[in-house]
């Protein structure tokens, strides 16, 4: 039996439990959070004066699987100056925007963070990518496969086979030990197979006869059918290009008829990238305002900022035709890798610096997009983990959404023209450690469908951090410092109800288990029988060797799901 | 009698999983669909076994229990002030994650093959980046296939059966355009559509010379490394008109004069084409295992071979980290060699080395390092003994096979250095009790 | 001033970036043996592995004088920003590597990426430079950005790779690659050169008054030059072909190629 734990006389802000900031102890025991627990024998915290919610939740960081790695071999630059000791209880690495993976687990465990989403994982290469998560210790962690070009989604719904395509998802979901849909400009990673691009949802894809439209659509019916716990999460076609809000909202709009009961059914990624007017680099603007309000008045769409700070980073997502464009445009070194009847993936190493005036925007828009937006459920802070930066930036982040003093010290030191076009001067909004909660975990964990995930009710997973703020005493408006340097080092975390991190030193080693979906449909051996044929004419390796085996997972955490076919 | 399918065979970085076996006795007698080479292998693997731990004792090899064989190596280890992980490419991806974590532990320099094959691709990689694919895009798409200092037909018997130029794809037209550079008229060229033969050691001149001209560019120059501009020029546009073009290239690139600048130019050239057309390029992994040796070093440590822990995190730089490096300059005490036989392929000074200082070696086989060595453990076939993961040369994992049973005993390299670990630490806890 | 005197033959690799002047500047000379270095794979302290003598200086500077093999001794001078250090003997990897300020002279050869990414400062090796002089560690293309290496000796591959800025003269011979993918800056070689200098070269200068194994194909002739400057006071007598290149790169560096050394380049001529 593992250890009882009480955690006392913190503010705990619990949002999905309506707690907010109330002064209340928690009881661990068996890694679960419980009524009470035995006062005398309970290892006891005093969290007098400190903030306590539950662990952090990303709901999408590029830590593991082969681009992240193809990142990494990439850019020893990155690392070589970053490099962590091996301690008694540590193993080495290194890497600031790519760190090796036991030092990422570290870093997210200093920061209070617990779980984890992995948002891009090539099928083929869903071994490689567990092998990472197992080696990625300190929080709990799912992947994403990469759907929405793969050769067997392009065909069954260009015929309109909702149900077949669902069928063969929910296998694939299951093979690769994934956790949610994933689709990347639709249409356009199967036309950079020969080195095209598509550029409107209308648009045909290549040699395949459906648009990019039809495969959102088409995706979102089956995430229904299929009744998986997160929407279907899509990075949006044309990405990074001036005048793309347009194609946001009509993604957006596109999915509308399909949601009911007020739930979302679409989850845009990293929207900061997808939200830019203008025609040109030059005559960039933001398009926060009109994606805030059409967010603001419809309840099927969630987001995540992919906030963008100032640093030297490794940009890389599977929108290769993207890569590539940032590549001419930068010079940089540019490293492909395309993955047979699946996806893509593109890498290239990006400063963003203050003094340009697209990336000051570019700053300026993902911090628009999370103020304007009214409600913190509909909007989540992340960094897009390592596009936008790194997410060791995340307090950084914070103290910006809660003080205007924090976005005016930066302001002050950014672009000219940025700083004129910029709308943040107009908004006055600070957000308080509630919403903070919401944005960097109950929303996120809600998101995703996370049940024992993102709140300390009883039963929830033990997964808990505290840090050094007193709510009563501290302006996180003035004292913004303070607030950025408690969230970089949580005074404790704790994960599965052991404490695993104390002030930034991490304490134990833990695994962390991998969520995935065992998707259950009626019929499964007839998809069986049609993807063994089907399998020589369109991989290179044996339909047996394709499934991750659910031993090769170091802790599994299978999480059962009744297909509505 | 019995028959497994679908194995994956433990030999070229081809990783061909499609191996249909026969057992008898638990012994292989029969492969389907393998090529010589991974017959050779499956059906000749037994010969030369070590079946018992050796420890060397003044001058002799005595038998000795895989306890005494694992306590001497700790010892070794643990005392070293400068020790060298070597090998890691015929081995599990599991193997080698316990051989980082010893390294890390004993404060040791892990390096791969790689230093003396592919290195030089990865420094090449790390300049420019690399537009690749898996075999599969390749097979697919490409109508225009190009091996540089490679000869498949030798080395990677299956490759262009499998994946390049016999391989019916989705989007092929017609037959696959075959160009070979070499500077002999390898297998391989015999049966390109176009062969160009150019002088040794100016492959870089080669390069260099059809990046200007797919940008346009004159040369001032009749002919590079023997080969007429103008023939160079329709190379060029035949690279330049390809549909997807896929190039890869194997040591006869690495190696030579120029080494890894030689591949800094082919991706470059590569990239470069890629504003014209579709263009990808690979280099042709030998171990078979070699590419997940790279894949699990980067991941854990943030670099792919020759990785220094000597000052308790990861450094890498190759020149300086590397174990040929570190061998020419005598820099080691103690080596410890996994799943290689560096005595055979190392430059002969730098093995006297690697041999004149404490040597621990884990190995089926009584290779020639073997020979040379204090501690011999023996151990299982990867990939026929014991199961795991390896990596495509395209960096596609894929499961190896346990298929019959190991000798009886005799560990996985994976179990030998799992315990070696372990021992190892419970040696510096000792001493940090007793110093 | 403080003198440093090895104890042994080192053996192993040793890390000693704490030889710097800033490192030793106010320090008393106990702080200073307590400094820590690696030998290997152990954690030393300095006064372990070198006898530290502190003698009369009449100069406020910092100097550090080493007298004996240093050659397996790494990163002496990393970073410095000021002062100065003399070396008595050959002396290890990654000398004076990302340098400010200061300057290192060198009685002996040095071993490989000596005065690599440095910034500014002066680097003086009498005997002979490793590769990569004064390049940038792996995956970095920032090359030496300022400051100025004088070597008397030979120097082997790479030298003045991805240059911005800066001199490089070399008054011996150079290895391969010599100015790989520099942007700007100056490589001056007195004798002879291995081929591909200049490769992917962007812009900035090469002089090359020896013999020259080859010029890449991707250069062009240009023209002849009777001299080449070399910095402030120092011209290099020619004449000289100029070709521009790198061509593979679109680049429009200049490469300047002794005329007499090479007759075999005089084919070029015909197309002036
Ligand atoms: S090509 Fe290589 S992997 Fe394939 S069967 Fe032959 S030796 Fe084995
Ligand atoms: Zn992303």
């Amino acid at each position: 039996m593992k250890m009882e734990l009480i955690i006392r006389n913190g503010f705990v802000f619990d949002p999905i439990n309506g707690v907010k900031g109330e002064k209340m102890d928690i009881a661990v025991r068996d890694g679960k959070i419980v009524e009470r627990v035995n006062e005398r024998k309970a290892l006891e915290i005093d969290a007098s004066g400190m903030l306590v919610m539950p662990g952090g939740v990303d709901i999408h960081c590029h830590i593991a699987g082969s681009e992240v790695n193809a990142g990494r071999l990439l850019r020893p630059e990155d690392h070589f100056k970053y490099s962590e000791r091996k301690t008694a209880t540590t193993r080495s690495g290194s890497g600031h925007s790519v760190p090796s993976t036991f030092t990422t687990g570290y870093r997210y465990s200093r920061m209070g963070y617990t779980t984890i989403m992995n948002p891009a994982m090539p099928p083929l290469m869903a071994k490689h990518t567990h092998k990472e998560l197992n080696d990625t210790p300190m929080v709990d962690k799912g992947s994403f496969p990469l759907l929405g070009d793969w050769w067997f989604v392009l065909e069954h719904l260009s015929n309109g086979r909702i149900e077949e395509c669902a069928r063969y998802v929910a296998w694939l979901m299951t093979s690769t030990k994934g956790y949610a849909v994933k689709i990347v400009n639709p249409g356009g990673v199967e036309a950079w197979g020969f080195g095209h691009n598509v550029h409107s949802l209308d648009e045909q894809v290549p040699n395949f006869n459906i648009t990019p439209r039809e495969i959102i659509r088409g995706l979102c019916k089956v995430n229904k059918l299929l009744n998986l716990p997160h929407t279907i999460h899509v990075h949006t076609n044309n990405l990074g290009k001036p005048g793309n809000y347009t194609t946001t909202l009509e993604t957006m709009k596109c999915v509308e008829d399909l949601a009911a009961d007020d739930k979302p059914v679409i989850h845009i990624t990293h929207c900061q990238f997808s939200a830019f007017k203008g025609s040109d680099w030059k005559t960039l603007r933001s398009g926060a305002e009109e994606i805030a309000r059409y967010v603001n008045n419809h309840s099927h769409v969630t987001l995540d900022m992919g906030q963008v700070v100032f640093t030297d980073t490794t940009t890389m997502t599977a929108d290769a035709p993207f890569q590539y464009t940032l590549h001419e445009l930068t010079g940089s070194k540019w490293t492909n890798q395309d993955v047979e009847t699946e996806t893509s993936v593109g890498i290239v190493p990006f400063r963003y610096r203050r003094k340009s005036y697209v990336h000051a925007m570019q700053w300026s828009i993902g911090l628009e997009l999370a103020l304007l937006i009214k409600d913190p459920w509909k909007i989540f802070l992340t960094t897009d983990h390592p596009n936008a930066g790194p997410f060791t930036a995340y307090p950084r982040i914070i103290s910006w959404l809660m003080s205007r003093r924090a976005r005016e010290a930066t302001m002050k030191k950014i672009n000219r023209r940025a700083q004129s076009k910029s709308l943040l001067p107009s908004i006055t909004r600070e957000l308080d450690f509630y919403e903070i909660a919401v944005m960097t975990r109950a929303g996120q964990a809600k998101a995703l469908g996370l049940k024992d995930k993102g709140h300390l009710g009883v039963g929830a997973d033990a997964d808990i951090a505290v840090y050094k703020i007193n709510p009563e005493e501290l302006d996180p408006s003035r004292d913004y410092k303070i607030v950025r340097k408690a969230f970089r080092r949580a005074a404790y975390t704790v994960k599965g109800g052991e404490i695993v991190a104390r002030n930034g030193e991490i304490l134990k080693h833990v695994k962390g288990a991998t969520l995935w979906l065992k998707v259950k449909t009626s019929q499964q051996t007839k998809v069986n029988e049609d993807l063994k044929r089907r399998f020589r004419d369109y991989w290179t390796v044996e339909y047996e060797n394709y499934p991750v085996s659910e031993n090769s997972l170091d802790i599994s955490h299978p999480i059962n799901v009744e297909a509505k076919i | 009698m019995r028959t497994v399918k679908h194995v994956t065979c433990p030999v070229c970085g081809c990783l061909c999983d499609d191996l249909e076996l026969t057992i008898k006795d638990e012994k292989v007698v029969k492969v389907k669909n393998g090529c010589a080479l991974c017959k050779a292998k499956f059906l000749g693997y037994s010969k030369h076994r070590v079946l018992k731990p050796l420890v060397r004792k003044n001058g002799r090899f005595f038998e000795v229990s895989y306890e005494e064989a694992v306590s001497r190596a700790a010892e070794i280890l643990t005392e070293a002030n400068y020790p060298l992980l070597y090998g890691w490419s015929m081995t599990s991806c599991e193997a080698v994650s316990a051989g980082i974590e010893l390294a890390e532990e004993i404060g040791g320099v892990i390096d791969t093959t790689s230093t003396l094959c592919h290195g030089p691709s990865t420094l090449g990689i790390q300049d420019v980046g690399i537009s690749s694919a898996t075999l599969g895009q390749v097979r697919h798409r490409a109508d225009l296939i190009v091996y540089w200092g490679s000869n498949p037909l030798i080395a990677h018997p299956r490759h262009m059966e499998r994946y390049t130029i016999f391989r019916k794809g989705r989007f092929q037209k017609e037959k696959r355009k075959l160009i070979v550079v070499d500077v002999r008229k390898t297998e391989t060229a015999e049966t390109a559509d176009i062969f160009l033969q150019i002088k040794p050691n100016m492959d870089y001149e080669v390069l260099q010379a059809l990046r200007a001209l797919i940008r346009d560019q004159e040369l001032d120059v009749d002919e590079v490394a023997g080969i007429p501009t103008e023939r160079l020029e329709e190379i060029a546009d035949t690279m330049v008109e390809c549909r997807f073009g896929a190039l890869f290239f194997g040591s006869g690139l690495t190696m030579t004069r120029g080494k890894n600048r030689n591949i800094d130019a082919v991706l470059s050239l590569v990239s470069d084409l890629n504003k014209l057309t579709k263009f990808i390029a690979m280099p042709m992994r030998g171990h078979f295992n070699v590419t997940g040796a790279d894949m699990i070093l980067t991941w854990q440590t943030g670099y792919p071979y020759a990785v220094d822990f000597s000052l308790g995190y990861p450094r890498y730089n190759p020149g300086e980290t590397s174990a040929v490096d570190i061998l020419l300059r005598e820099e080691s005490d103690a080596a410890l060699v996994v799943a290689s036989d560096p005595v055979a392929s190392l430059p002969r000074k730098a093995a006297e080395h690697l041999a004149e200082n404490p040597l621990i070696v884990v190995d089926p086989h009584m290779s020639a390092t073997a020979r040379m060595a204090d501690v011999v453990l023996p151990s299982t076939f990867v990939g026929i003994e014991s199961g795991g993961t390896a990596y495509r040369m395209d960096h596609v994992p894929l499961p190896l096979k346990k298929i019959v049973e190991p000798p009886e005993g005799i560990l996985s390299d994976e179990e030998i250095l799992r315990i070696i670990l372990s021992e190892v630490k419970r040696k510096k806890a000792e001493q940090m009790e007793n110093p | 001033m403080m003198n440093l005197y090895p104890t042994k033959k080192f053996r192993f690799p040793i890390t000693a970036e704490c030889i710097s002047p800033d490192v030793f500047q106010d320090k008393k000379i106990e702080e200073i043996r307590r400094l820590t270095v690696w030998e290997g794979n152990k954690q030393r302290i300095l006064g372990e592995l070198f006898k530290v003598k502190e003698s009369e200086s009449e100069t406020k500077m910092v100097v550090i004088n080493i007298h004996g093999d240093v050659s397996r001794v790494r990163r002496i001078g990393a970073y410095m920003t000021s002062g100065q250090i003399v070396i008595y003997g050959n002396a290890g990897m990654h000398l004076g590597e990302e340098m400010e300020g200061g300057e290192i002279i060198v009685r002996g050869n040095v071993g490989c990426w000596a005065g690599s990414m440095m910034k500014g400062g002066k680097i003086e090796i009498y005997g002979n430079a490793g590769n990569y002089l004064g390049a940038p560690y792996r995956g970095v293309n920032k090359g030496m950005r300022g400051g100025e290496i004088v070597v008397h000796g030979n120097v082997g591959n790479e030298a003045g790779a991805y240059m911005r800025r800066g001199v490089i003269k070399v008054y011996g011979n150079a290895g391969q690659f010599a100015g790989l993918r520099m942007q700007n800056g100056t490589i001056y070689v007195q004798k002879d050169c291995e081929a591909r200098v200049g490769a992917c070269m962007k812009d900035g200068k090469i002089i090359v008054s020896g013999f020259l194994e080859s010029v890449l194909p991707t250069f062009t002739i240009e023209g002849l030059k009777e001299k080449v400057k070399i910095e402030n006071d120092e011209t290099a007598e020619g004449p000289f072909y100029l070709f521009l290149g790198d061509t593979a790169e679109d680049g429009k560096g200049k490469l300047y190629v002794s005329k007499t050394k090479n007759p075999h380049l005089n084919r070029y001529e015909k197309l002036l």
